[in-house]
């Protein structure tokens, strides 16, 4: 029984890493309809500097807050390749991405080399029931909870955050009520870097990062974000701590190699069967 | 360019393609038949992309289906002539077979569907003990026709040049079909060619098998070629490193994907031959193939978004007229 | 309020608007009539630097708003939401005084557009651009697809903004008769091109008007 809860709880603590980068993903592509694939380099870029800064001598925290800091300017980057040229698609937009996440693996190895980094997190367990919770899930969790709730509080309470959505809904209504639809984008693109800047951050202490972590942290970040059709925040923590469960109980009982495809096989079936329900008419209008 | 002048510089190509390997050192070599063998998937993936309208994140996966059909069978006994036809047949199936669920997909679902099928393949390869684990496959023979033996890099190379032109021969034989026709116009809205009675599914499905048992047969040949594959082989990043030729070179023609796959190929191997000179770090030639891979990608999506090759085709006819 | 004089805007190749003029003194009302694809669409958006020239001038002194066809209301937010972010550029985006003008859309403030009837959206679109507090308010299609007490109703409401607060406005409106009851003056456009201007009742007894836009045999049916 000891042994289940502590798997959930790991399961949840990396679940909400995969919940903010997913949130990240939610973010840029309600605001501007680009699944953005380096979304998972932000992270990467976060996690790495904030182990450097550590070692550099900076304080916990400090450190933190200086990767997530590189991890917005390289959100600003990755929106200014994908949307600051007039007329640039989604689609064109989406492969952009891709040069930028492949761009990033150059920049991270001339700088951190291709070995795997890790840093330690905070220190220490809480003894509940028998159970030993070490601290750095509880920070990872109450942090990821924080932000989700300051994201919703965001969307739903400011005026910046509704004409965010505003622009989604209807980049033509929005510029003639004189929102600055690039701006806007751009807004995405840098909290969207944030968001996964926080995930790398949380995360690097619980499971070794490199340059090429991205692949596996994309897929499950994207697995999340397709649970709420890739524009709704509320499922896709739903779809992050779900896959983050699923994969620590599969880790735990069977067998740890198989603990991706879970994700993998689960986002397939979800596409497919949305895909399935929805015809293609609506989907090319959209 | 007229019929005729174009049949003589596909002749000048083909004749020079020919003459090369006589002239390489055995380094070149080398180059030259990994540069075939990425021609042969890029071919393949340009119509996919160019006439499906399909993003494949995936492509490697069918390279690497194709390697190991052939490592497998000829480890077995088989004659490897078997193995290299079965080879594309059996990516071609595992496209067809895939493809019924996946290609309901589209645009950035179906790049991560497919992105997502070679992890899985790649995973189920990693663990199968009858596959050789991470480890792989080792001691795959030669490739070999009753008593005639490849075994030197010069054979491999007019292997690779007939699978290559094979497959060109065969591409443009399905572009310039009535059914090739008809997917040209899938490419911009599958709406309009459903409405007007083009068996979209069907033509989807067909290309999608196509381009995966060109790989596969690229796949075959490597796995002959280097003797040994595993997991390892087939990255990600190869298939990221495939849409990057095929994006630069021009969706959707067969001459944009030869010419990307050879401007993106060669100016890597450059770089590579900077990069390992005495006194430069190690890391350098990995930071500066991605460096290339990226900047391309971006530069030529965003500046000339039909490719370099068809940029310079409609460069020529403005300066001609 | 608007100047355009000579004005020239392309798309690709295809001239949409060729030379035209058009003026909009201080709390003037004008009707900007004629047939689909005249390019009354492409002169409000020019107006609201949706397009760029390609040639002539603008001038606009004072605030310009556009109510668009087709709304473009944002679906997925609430009629209150929507009117707070008509006042985007301003710093004032409390939309009571508006609800103390329209009661209906105090009614519906909790609503998403997205569920509104086509008459309600048309009451918010409207609503959405008075926020911005326009000195000049273009509205592109105002009765398309509308009950006619609901334009009525949006008629008069406009109206009284004019009397009240002296604001001007450019009406476009398949149903040219409406735009001539509304409004003083009125530029009729063809193909990209200025073909006759001036005060509605002298236009309305102009032959080729009438015939065209006012009932006679060939009116358009949109």
């Amino acid at each position: 029984m000891s042994d289940f809860l502590s798997y959930v709880l790991n399961g949840l603590a990396v679940g909400c890493g995969f919940a903010l980068l997913a949130s990240g993903l939610v973010t840029i592509h309600r605001v501007t309809g680009v699944v953005n694939f380096a979304q998972a380099m932000f992270a990467v870029v976060a996690g790495l500097t904030a182990g450097s800064a550590l070692g550099a001598g900076l304080p916990h925290g400090a450190a933190e807050l200086a990767g997530v800091a590189i991890a917005v300017i390289a959100g600003l980057l990755t929106g200014l390749a994908a949307v600051g040229r007039r007329g640039t698609t989604p689609q064109s937009a989406l492969i952009v991405t891709l040069g930028v996440g492949i761009l990033a693996y150059a920049v991270e190895i001339a700088i951190w080399g291709d070995q795997p980094r890790s840093f330690a997190g905070l220190p220490g367990s809480l003894e509940v029931g028998g159970v030993a919770i070490q601290w750095q899930y509880l920070l990872v969790i109450g942090v990821a909870a924080a932000v989700f709730a300051a994201l919703a509080l965001f969307f739903a309470r400011t005026d910046r955050g509704k004409a965010l959505t505003a622009c989604a809904s209807d980049p033509y209504g929005a510029r003639l009520v004189g929102i600055d639809v690039l701006r806007m984008s751009l807004i995405a693109f840098a909290l969207g870097g944030g968001l996964g800047g926080i995930a790398g951050v949380l995360v690097t202490p619980l499971q070794p990062i490199s340059f090429d972590s991205d692949v596996a942290l994309i897929v499950n970040g994207f697995a999340a974000a397709i649970m709420g059709g890739l524009n709704r925040p509320g499922p896709a923590l739903a779809g992050g701590l779900l896959l983050g469960v699923a994969e620590a109980l599969v880790a735990g009982y069977g067998n740890a190699a198989h603990q991706t495809e879970i994700a993998l096989v689960l986002m397939l079936a979800i596409m497919i069967w949305r895909a399935v329900r929805t015809p293609v008419v609506q989907e090319e209008t959209v | 360019m007229s019929r005729v002048t174009r049949r003589i510089a596909l002749g000048i190509g083909a004749a020079v393609t020919l003459a090369l390997p006589l002239v390489l050192d055995s380094g070149q070599l080398s180059i030259y038949i990994l540069l075939g063998l990425t021609a042969i998937v890029t071919v393949g993936l340009s119509m996919l992309m160019g006439y499906a309208g399909q993003v494949s994140l995936g492509q490697a996966a069918f390279y690497g289906i194709g390697a190991y059909t052939a490592g497998l069978l000829a480890l077995h006994g088989w004659p490897p002539l078997i193995g290299l036809v079965a080879a594309p047949l059996a990516a071609a199936l595992a496209a067809l077979v895939l493809g019924v669920p996946l290609l309901r997909l589209r645009g950035h679902h179906l790049a991560f569907a497919t992105l997502a099928m070679q992890l899985i393949l790649l995973s189920i390869a990693d663990n199968q003990a009858w596959m050789g684990g991470s480890i792989g496959l080792q001691g795959i023979p030669q490739l070999s026709l009753g008593s005639l033996e490849f075994d030197t890099d010069m054979s491999y190379a007019y292997v690779t040049w007939i699978a290559l032109a094979g497959v060109v021969l065969t591409a443009r034989n399905v572009i310039q079909s009535r059914p090739g026709r008809a997917l040209r116009a899938l490419a911009t809205s599958e709406v309009a060619a459903e409405s007007a009675g083009i068996p979209v599914g069907r033509y989807k499905l067909t290309v999608f098998a196509l381009s995966a048992g060109f790989a596969g047969l690229a796949g075959g040949i490597y796995a002959f070629y280097l003797g040994y594959v595993s997991p390892g082989s087939f990255p990600i990043l190869l298939s990221v490193g495939y849409v990057v030729m095929v994006v630069v070179g021009g969706l959707g023609t067969i001459w944009g994907a030869l010419a990307g796959t050879a401007a993106v190929t060669l100016l890597v191997q450059l770089l590579n031959q900077l990069g390992t000179r005495d006194g430069v770090p190690g890391w350098l030639p990995s930071v500066l193939s991605y460096a290339v891979y990226a900047v391309l990608l971006i530069a030529v999506v965003l500046y000339l978004p039909r490719g370099i090759v068809p940029a310079l085709v409609s460069l020529r006819r403005r300066a001609d007229s | 309020m608007i100047q355009v004089r000579d004005l020239v805007v392309r798309y690709g190749s295809a001239t949409a608007l060729d030379h035209v003029s058009l003026t909009v003194e201080t709390g003037e009302l004008v009707a900007l009539i004629g047939p689909n694809g005249a390019g009354k669409t492409t002169l409000v958006n020019t107006l609201s630097g949706i397009l760029r020239p390609a040639s002539g001038s603008i001038e606009v002194t004072g605030r310009l708003a556009h109510v668009p066809e087709g709304r473009h209301l944002f679906g997925d937010l609430t009629v209150e939401d929507n009117l707070r972010l008509g006042a985007w550029r301003s710093r004032d985006r409390d939309p009571s005084w508006l609800y103390g003008l329209q009661p209906q859309l105090a009614e519906l403030r909790r609503r998403k557009a997205r569920t509104l009837s086509g008459g309600q959206q048309q009451l918010v679109a409207v609503g959405r651009a008075l926020m911005a507090r326009p000195d000049v308010l273009m509205i592109d299609e105002l009765s398309l697809g509308l009950a006619p007490l609901v334009v009525t109703q949006l008629a008069a409401e406009l109206t009284a903004l004019h009397r009240d607060q002296g604001m001007a406005l450019l009406l476009i409106d398949q149903n040219a008769r409406l735009a001539f009851d509304l409004c003083d003056r009125a530029y009729v456009l063809e193909a990209g091109r200025n073909v006759a201007e001036g005060p509605c009742a002298e236009l309305a007894r102009s032959p080729e008007v009438a015939r065209a836009y006012l009932g006679g045999p060939v009116k358009e049916i949109s």
